[in-house]
C-alpha cells in the first residue's frame, strides 16, 4: 500500500459527487473517465426507513498492482518514495491491459488522448504540500487524507463518536 | 513530397514551445495565445474555416500591440511575422485542405496525387470505382483533369511509378481504371459536365486545341468565360489526335471527350493558324481580353547528317504521324528504318507496319535499357515483328537515282565520361554497316514552331527554343498572354500539358479577376476523403493486378484497332480493392513500432510502411499473433488503423483491409463487451504469479468498481 491513506467516513457523505467533478476538472478528463467515483448503495429498506449509503471509491494503490504486471509498456509505475501507482502517460500505447487487469476498475480510459488515466492522489499537488483535489472540495468533510499512520486516529475518533451516539 | 518545411507546422511546434515553457506570465495573454495555437491547429488537422486567419490574425496583433509584458509582445510578433511571410500557405491549408510538404499529416495529399502532374485525387477515385460509382469517379477526375478517358488509355501514369502496392507486390493498375469509368459513364449517360458559373462576359482565346488549351478552355468555361480555340490543323485534339496512333486512342475518345467542351459553350475554330490565318492585334479587337498560347510543339528536329535533305523517301515521324491520324494509309515503303528511341520512334513503327511495311527496323544510338520510350509500347512492338538495331549511330542517307537505298551506320559503345555518372555512345572507328532500307523516318524529337510569332515581340523565349512562362501562374513576359503544353515544356505528356492548362486557367481567371499571381505553383487539391471498403486480408493480398488482354498479333500487324482491349467490370472493381489508401495511412509505422517494441506482440507484417528498408509485407499474418488489443489503432494519428466491434467480434483493420476477427467476451454481470479471450490470455499471462488467478472472471470496469462499493460498504460499513 501507499504510504497514505485516503478515508471517507461514510457516515457523513451525502452523495454530492463534488469530488468527481473537481477529480476531472482538475484532471482536465473529458466525458468517460472517473478518476474517483461516489457510488450509491441501496437505498434499501432498514426498519422501515430507506438508507443509502454513499461509498467512494478511486484506487487502492495496492503493494502488488496487478496493473503493473499487466502494463507491457511500463507506462504504469508505483512512485518509489511513497507508494503511489501512476500512469506515465509518454509511455502508455493505449492497450487496456490494466484496466482488464484491475479488480477495482480504478485505471480509466481516457478516449480523447487514447491513453489510460488513474488516480494518482494528485501526485502533482502533493509534492507542493496540497491535498488531492478530490478532499479540498468535499462539503461534508468526509474525505480525509494523510499518511496512513494519522488515519488511524481519525478512525478512532470516528469510532468513539458512533459508541457515544449509541 | 517537396521538401522543405511546412511554416504552419513550425509555426505551431515554436508557439507550443513558448506557452509550455513558461515565458507567457501574464494569464490574459497565455490564454491568447493558447487560442491561437488552437486555431493554428485547426488549420494544420483541416478543420478550420474562413474565420481562422482573420481571427488569427486580430489576436496575435493584439498580443503583440497591447501585450502585457515582452513576452507577450515578442509572442504576437512571432505569430504576425509567421502569417504574414507565409501566408498563402495558410490560406491554402484553410481552403484546400492541403499541405504539400507532408508535415500536416492529415492533409498531405496520397503519393500518387503528388506525383500525377495533374494532381487528380487519385485514391478518391479509385475508391469510388471500387464501389461501382464511376459517374461519380469521373466528378472527382474532372475536376482536375478534363480528360479521363484519354489518359485512362494513353497516360505515362506517373502515378503508379510512385504507388506504394508496388513495395508489395505490383501498382495498382491506376491508369486504365480511369479508362473503364469514363467509358462506363459515358455509356451509361452519366458522364456530365458540372455546373458552369454564372456567365462573366469576358473573352479569352486560346491557340491550340491540344490537351493543355482544350484543359484550359474547359475551366475557363466553367468559370463562366466566353471562351474560342483557335486550331491549325482541322480536328480537335492536338497531338493527342496527330501524334498518337489510333491503335492506342481511338478517335471516338478524343472527339466525345472534345464535345464536352462544346457542351459548356466553347468554340472550336479550326484550320486557323496564329501568325498566318489570324494575328494578336485582329483578336483584340474582336474583344478578347486574355490569351493563352498552347501550340504544341510540332516541329521536327533535323538529323543533321548527309543525305538528309537528298531524298523525299526521308520522313519525319511527326509528318507521317500527323499524315495516317488525317486519313492517308499508304506506306512509306518496304524496308523502313526509324531512328530514335522515344515514345515517337516506337509509334512511328507501330504504324508503319500497320500501313504494311515489310522490314521495319528502329535505331537506336544506345541500349534497350536506356530507351526513353513506354516499356510496354517496346514490348508490343517487338511483339508486332519490329526490329530493334541498338548502339547504332546514323552517319549517312544512301540513295541511288533520287531514291534510298539505305541508312550507313556505325556501332557504337556506352563509354562514362569523366565527371559524369552517365554513360554516353561513343561510335566505334571502322564499325561501319548499312541497314538496307527505301524509307527512313527521324524521330529524334520536337520543338516548338515559332513562325509567325516574330511580330509578338513582347514574348521571351527560352534557349530550348520554348515560350518563357514564370511556372507558378504560367504567364509569358506580355501581360494577359499566357502560355501551356508542350510550348512551354518542349516534348512532354498529355498529362503534364493538362496540368499546365489547369495551372493557366486558373491564372487567367486571377487576371482578368484582378488577383494578384501566386508566388508559388498551386498544390494538388485532396477532394475528399472516403469511406474505407472492407476487404479481408487474405483477399487483399491474393488479389493481382490482371493482365491487360490485347488484340491478336494477326489483326495487329494490319489494322489500327485498339491493341489494348481493356479489362471486363469485375476485374476493374477487384483492382480497385487493391488500393492502400495511401491518402489516409501516411506510412508513419507507428502501428508497427507500438505493436513490435512496446506490447512486443509483433503481429503486423507491414512491410511496406517503411520506404527505406521495405520488408515483406503480409496482412494475413497479423492474425496469427494479434490479440487485438487496440494499441496500434490508439496509436494511428489518422485514423487508418481502426478496432471496432462489431456483431460479436472485434474487428482490427488497416484502411478497410480487415487484420484480425476475434469473438468477443462480454461481462458476466452487465453484458458489456469485454474484448477476445486471446487478450485475456495475454493478461492472464502476465499476472502469473502476482494474482491469486484471474480465471473465471470477466466484469467490465464499472461492475468491478460497483462491487469494489459493494464489498467495502459490506464488510466494513454496513447501511445502518
Amino acid at each position: 500500500m501507499s504510504k497514505y491513506h485516503l478515508y471517507q467516513d461514510t457516515d457523513k457523505c451525502i452523495g454530492c459527487h463534488a469530488c468527481e467533478i473537481q477529480c476531472k476538472s482538475n484532471k482536465s478528463l473529458p466525458v468517460g473517465p472517473k478518476l474517483c467515483e461516489v457510488i450509491e448503495i441501496g437505498p434499501k429498506l432498514l426498519d422501515g426507513v430507506p438508507k443509502a449509503a454513499y461509498v467512494y471509491v478511486a484506487c487502492f494503490h495496492c503493494e502488488k498492482p496487478w496493473c503493473i504486471e499487466a502494463c507491457p509498456a511500463g507506462a504504469m509505475q508505483r512512485r518509489a518514495k511513497d507508494g503511489i501507482v501512476f500512469v506515465n502517460h509518454d509511455l502508455c500505447v493505449g492497450c487496456k491491459s490494466c484496466i482488464s487487469a484491475c479488480p477495482w476498475g480504478a485505471p480509466q480510459w481516457d478516449p480523447k488522448r487514447c491513453r489510460v488515466v488513474k488516480c494518482d492522489f494528485c501526485m502533482d499537488r502533493l509534492d507542493q504540500s496540497l491535498q488531492p483535489a478530490c478532499v479540498t472540495v468535499c462539503t461534508t468533510g468526509c474525505l480525509h487524507f494523510d499518511v496512513a499512520e494519522n488515519i488511524n486516529s481519525i478512525k478512532r475518533e470516528r469510532h468513539a463518536r458512533l459508541e457515544v451516539e449509541l | 513530397m517537396s521538401a522543405g518545411k511546412c511554416p504552419v507546422n513550425s509555426t505551431i511546434y515554436r508557439l507550443k514551445d513558448m506557452i509550455e515553457m513558461n515565458r507567457l506570465v501574464d494569464p490574459y495573454c497565455r490564454r491568447i495565445a493558447e487560442e491561437i495555437l488552437e486555431l493554428i491547429d485547426d488549420i494544420a488537422w483541416g478543420r478550420a474555416g474562413e474565420d481562422h486567419i482573420p481571427t488569427i490574425d486580430s489576436l496575435s496583433r493584439e498580443l503583440s500591440e497591447k501585450g502585457a509584458d515582452d513576452s507577450c509582445k515578442e509572442t504576437g510578433k512571432f505569430v504576425q511575422t509567421a502569417l504574414q511571410e507565409s501566408m498563402e500557405v495558410f490560406i491554402s491549408h484553410v481552403k484546400t485542405h492541403n499541405c504539400n510538404t507532408g508535415d500536416c499529416i492529415l492533409l498531405a495529399p496520397a503519393p500518387c496525387q503528388t506525383a500525377c502532374p495533374a494532381g487528380i485525387d487519385v485514391p478518391s477515385y479509385v475508391t469510388l470505382i471500387g464501389m461501382g460509382h464511376d459517374a461519380e469517379a469521373i466528378d472527382v477526375i474532372r475536376r482536375d483533369n478534363p480528360f479521363p478517358w484519354v489518359c485512362g488509355l494513353v497516360c505515362t501514369r506517373p502515378c503508379e511509378f510512385m504507388c506504394v502496392r508496388a513495395r508489395i507486390d505490383t501498382p495498382i493498375s491506376i491508369k486504365f481504371l480511369k479508362a473503364f469509368a469514363s467509358e462506363k459513364a459515358m455509356s451509361d449517360g452519366q458522364y456530365k459536365n458540372p455546373e458552369k458559373e454564372p456567365d462573366k462576359d469576358k473573352k479569352v482565346a486560346v491557340i491550340g486545341a491540344g490537351p493543355a488549351g482544350m484543359s484550359a478552355a474547359y475551366y475557363l468555361a466553367l468559370k463562366g468565360y466566353t471562351v474560342k480555340i483557335f486550331e491549325a490543323l482541322p480536328v480537335a485534339g492536338g497531338m493527342m489526335m496527330v501524334g498518337i496512333p489510333r491503335y492506342r486512342l481511338p478517335r471516338e475518345v478524343i472527339d466525345r471527350e472534345a464535345a464536352m467542351l462544346e457542351d459548356l459553350g466553347v468554340e472550336f475554330v479550326f484550320n486557323t493558324r496564329f501568325g498566318k490565318d489570324i494575328t494578336i492585334e485582329q483578336l483584340k479587337e474582336e474583344g478578347f481580353e486574355a490569351f493563352l498560347f498552347a501550340i504544341g510543339a510540332h516541329k521536327p528536329y533535323k538529323l543533321r547528317i548527309p543525305g538528309e535533305d537528298d531524298y523525299p523517301q526521308v520522313i519525319d515521324s511527326i509528318d507521317i504521324l500527323r499524315n495516317v491520324a488525317l486519313g492517308d494509309r499508304h506506306s512509306p515503303g518496304k524496308k523502313v528504318v526509324v531512328i530514335g528511341g522515344g515514345n515517337v520512334a516506337i509509334d512511328a513503327a507501330r504504324t508503319c507496319t500497320r500501313l504494311g511495311c515489310e522490314e521495319v527496323t528502329i535505331a537506336y544510338r544506345r541500349t534497350h535499357s536506356e530507351m526513353p520510350a513506354d516499356e510496354e509500347e517496346v514490348e508490343q512492338a517487338e511483339e508486332e515483328g519490329i526490329k530493334m538495331s541498338f548502339l547504332t549511330v546514323p552517319v549517312e542517307i544512301v540513295g541511288q537515282d533520287g531514291k534510298v537505298t539505305g541508312l550507313h551506320c556505325l556501332r557504337a559503345e556506352m563509354v562514362t565520361k569523366a565527371g559524369s555518372d552517365r554513360k554516353f555512345p561513343v561510335p566505334v572507328e571502322n564499325s561501319d554497316f548499312t541497314i538496307d532500307a527505301d524509307a527512313i523516318i527521324s524521330a529524334i524529337g520536337q520543338q516548338v514552331d515559332s513562325e509567325g510569332f516574330d511580330t509578338l515581340t513582347g514574348l521571351t523565349w527560352t534557349r530550348r527554343n520554348t515560350i518563357d512562362v514564370n511556372r507558378a501562374c504560367m504567364e509569358t513576359s506580355m501581360q494577359g498572354v499566357f502560355a501551356a503544353g508542350d510550348a512551354v515544356l518542349g516534348p512532354a505528356t498529355v498529362v503534364e500539358a493538362i496540368g499546365g492548362g489547369k495551372k493557366a486557367a486558373q491564372a487567367i481567371d486571377r487576371y482578368l479577376s484582378g488577383i494578384p499571381q501566386p508566388k508559388l505553383p498551386p498544390v494538388p487539391v485532396r477532394r475528399g476523403r472516403l469511406d474505407f471498403m472492407e476487404v479481408p486480408a487474405s483477399t487483399k493480398m491474393s488479389l493481382k493486378r490482371p493482365e491487360m488482354p490485347l488484340l491478336n498479333f494477326n489483326r495487329r500487324r494490319v489494322t489500327f484497332q485498339q491493341v489494348e482491349l481493356g479489362y471486363s467490370e469485375n476485374t476493374v472493381r477487384e483492382e480497385a480493392r487493391r488500393c492502400l489508401r495511401c491518402d489516409v495511412c501516411r506510412r508513419c509505422g507507428a502501428c508497427v513500432d507500438v505493436c513490435r517494441d512496446r506490447m512486443e506482440i509483433n503481429a503486423l507484417k507491414l512491410g511496406y510502411l517503411d520506404f527505406d528498408h521495405p520488408v515483406q509485407t503480409d496482412f494475413r499474418d497479423t492474425a496469427d499473433r494479434c490479440i487485438a488489443c487496440g494499441a496500434c489503432a490508439e496509436n494511428c494519428p489518422n485514423g487508418a488503423m481502426k478496432i471496432e466491434d462489431v456483431g460479436d467480434e472485434r474487428i482490427l483493420s488497416i484502411c478497410g483491409t480487415v487484420l484480425n476477427r476475434l469473438k468477443l467476451e462480454y461481462c458476466e454481470v452487465c453484458g458489456t463487451a469485454l474484448g477476445p479471450a486471446k487478450y485475456h490470455d495475454y493478461i492472464t499471462r502476465r499476472l502469473k504469479g502476482i494474482a491469486r488467478t484471474t480465471e473465471g472472471r470477466s466484469i467490465c470496469v464499472e461492475c468491478a468498481r460497483k462491487m469494489a462499493a459493494h464489498q467495502h460498504n459490506e464488510e466494513i460499513i454496513p447501511i445502518r
